[in-house]
């Protein structure tokens, strides 16, 4: 990937020598630097005035602004291609700013590699590839405790209160469930670090309608659990039908904002972006 | 009695030496299947690192016998052995250092890290050679059998004797405690799930807090184990020689890819599969032919010489990789 592909990627389709499964994106290397002052009056998480791409590549973020609220559920819709999970990398610092900050719980963490984001509070389910599959639902859970040093035991419990669903295949290997039932064990494994703030990724991608409600309902009951949630949608209608604030993205730039009811009013929204 | 006479010859001839074979590859795929699975390529330094490693218990093994160390019945090899893992180790990591992180680092397709295993295997080989020569070397001391076949034929009354050297028993014995060891700690303990989350999904074992880097470290360390496990009860049953390890990486990839690449149950599986096939493929069977009660004329039931040994692991690869790619147990490989 990153030499100049003497191979022409010939060599990647022999299994038998590579294994290109479970392969990271994420550059593991990189360090985090100091974590500065918050600011006063700020929400509990926000991303302000985002601008930055991938890597060396152009900008996908315009100067945009994505917030939460303590005990909240914020969610950002908008057209494909709108930068909308780009946006939420960006908040877990997968992607390089090159303006703007994020500041969670009164520290600015903009210079935090993901790593010591998780360790920061913030815990995140990515869209794809966001389980251990070969390894045990309860394992899954363990993992997603590793960074804890206490008891988990009590944690775990809550989880399968929540998800009995997860509860009743612990012993099961995570790869070898039903969709919807994989997105659950993601959302578990993400609540195992105690986390002061849930992001989700389209955690709905690819899942049946009656999963997908089941799903927002667990959501709402994380939320009313007290515990922030980001939350990156597709299903734009039921995402804002839950939402208590609203971020619209139109070229990785807010084009709208506001509680999920307002933006259903809206009649611009609706007419470009809702269908009606 | 012409059947029991059938049996021990099978005994003597096929099974125990395979069964002893086939532990010895089993431990050196384990090494393989674990590199493929968590680092992500087929580390063809694999026979070589199983060289270096033996070369450096037999140079320890002669040290503790010029003091005069010595198990008694047990080869000193094997209180040579765990120090040696630890040089051996030493090495490894070293040399991931050197080589294979930079390669992380960048993020190279696993491809690349396949070819730099092939210069790793080349330099490894020649400081094996450097450090011990290219002689065959025999350095098994203390007690021969545990069976000879003198004392067998007195004590059975039959005609055909069996022999079951202490170094088939110490090789099976090892093999049994090592993957016991090793599934234990792989499906036990916090370090050995950390690997398997890492081979599962790098990024979310990131994420989850696993330093990727430990993860490395020990993947190296483990397989330094098996590897120079591996290499010294190879040595200690048949003997040593550098270009004979090299030589073992073909049966051994073959038995990891036949078990499935990825899969530890596979690998010992694997192992044996391959042991078994390339013994009984190349042993003569007329004898046990004529105790059935066959008349075999002058055929001497051989399929295939000794020496085309290796070509059973090849046609062993070829039909699995054609028929079931990703081996018995599924590993990673689809």
């Amino acid at each position: 990937m990153s030499d100049s592909d003497p191979f022409g990627g010939r060599g990647h389709r022999d299994a038998s020598i590579v294994n290109m499964k479970g392969r990271g994106q994420i550059d593991g290397t990189r360090r985090s630097g100091p974590v500065g002052e918050g600011r006063a009056g700020d929400p509990f998480l926000i991303g302000e005035n985002m601008t930055g791409g991938y890597g060396k590549g152009p900008d996908i973020l315009h100067d945009c602004t994505i917030a939460v609220e303590q005990g909240e559920i914020a969610v950002i819709v908008g057209p494909n291609g709108a930068g909308k999970s780009t946006a939420m990398k960006a908040l877990f610092g997968m992607l390089n700013l090159r303006e703007g900050s994020v500041r969670l719980n009164g520290r600015d963490i903009t210079e935090l590699n993901p790593q010591d984001r998780v360790k920061a509070g913030m815990g995140f389910v990515p869209q794809v590839n966001n389980i251990f599959p070969s390894m045990t639902v309860e394992e899954n859970l363990e993992m997603g405790a590793y960074i804890r040093d206490d008891d988990i035991r009590q944690t775990m419990e809550q989880v399968y209160e929540l998800f009995p669903a997860v509860a009743d295949k612990r012993k099961q290997a995570a790869g070898e469930l039903s969709g919807g039932q994989r997105q659950q064990v993601a959302v578990s494994r993400a609540l195992m670090t105690k986390p002061s703030l849930l992001m989700l990724d389209e955690p709905t991608a690819g899942v049946s309608p009656i999963v997908m409600d089941e799903l927002f309902d667990r959501i709402i009951a994380i939320a009313r659990g007290g515990l922030p949630v980001l939350m990156v949608e597709q299903n734009a209608k039921q995402a804002m039908n839950i939402a208590d604030k609203a971020y619209v993205l139109v070229q990785g730039a807010n084009a709208h904002t506001g509680t999920g009811k307002e933006l259903m009013e809206n009649e611009e929204v609706r007419r470009t972006f809702l269908g009606g | 009695m012409e059947i029991l006479n059938a049996i021990v010859v099978f005994l003597n001839f096929v099974f125990i030496p395979a069964a002893a074979y086939g532990a010895q590859l089993a431990l050196g795929a384990l090494g393989v299947t674990l590199i493929y699975g968590i680092l992500r390529f087929s580390n063809f330094a694999h026979g070589d690192t199983m060289a270096f490693g033996t070369a450096i218990t037999i140079l320890l093994t002669w040290g503790l016998q010029t003091i005069g160390i010595s198990l008694g019945p047990l080869p000193t090899a094997l209180l040579a052995l765990p120090f040696a893992i630890a040089l051996c180790a030493v090495a490894l990591l070293a040399t991931d250092r050197a080589v294979y992180r930079f390669y992380r680092r960048k993020k190279s397709d696993p491809i690349i890290l396949v070819m730099a295993s092939v210069g790793v295997m080349f330099v490894m080989n020649g400081v094996t050679r450097l450090l011990i020569g290219v002689d065959e070397i025999r350095f098994d001391d203390g007690a021969r059998f545990v069976i000879d076949v003198r004392s067998f034929r007195e004590w059975s009354g039959l005609s055909e004797g069996l022999a079951l050297r202490s170094t088939q028993v110490i090789t099976l014995v090892v093999a049994v405690l090592v993957v016991w060891a090793l599934f234990w700690f792989l499906n036990k303990t916090r370090s050995g799930k950390a690997m398997r989350a890492y081979s599962d999904n790098e990024d979310l074992a990131l994420l989850s807090g696993i330093d990727p880097e430990r993860v490395v470290r020990l993947t190296w360390i483990i397989a330094a184990g098996l590897a120079t496990i591996a290499g010294t009860m190879y040595g200690l049953d048949k003997a040593f020689k550098p270009f004979n390890y090299f030589q073992l990486l073909l049966p051994i990839f073959a038995a990891a890819i036949v078990g499935g690449l990825g899969s530890p149950v596979g690998a010992i599986a694997g192992g044996f599969i391959v042991a078994f096939s390339e013994v009984a493929v190349t042993y003569p069977w007329k004898r046990v032919a004529e105790y059935l009660g066959f008349d075999t004329g002058s055929a001497m039931l051989q399929l295939l010489s000794t020496e085309y040994k290796f070509a059973v692991s090849f046609v062993i690869l070829i039909i699995v990789l054609l028929f079931r790619p990703t081996g018995l147990f599924r590993g990673k490989s689809v």
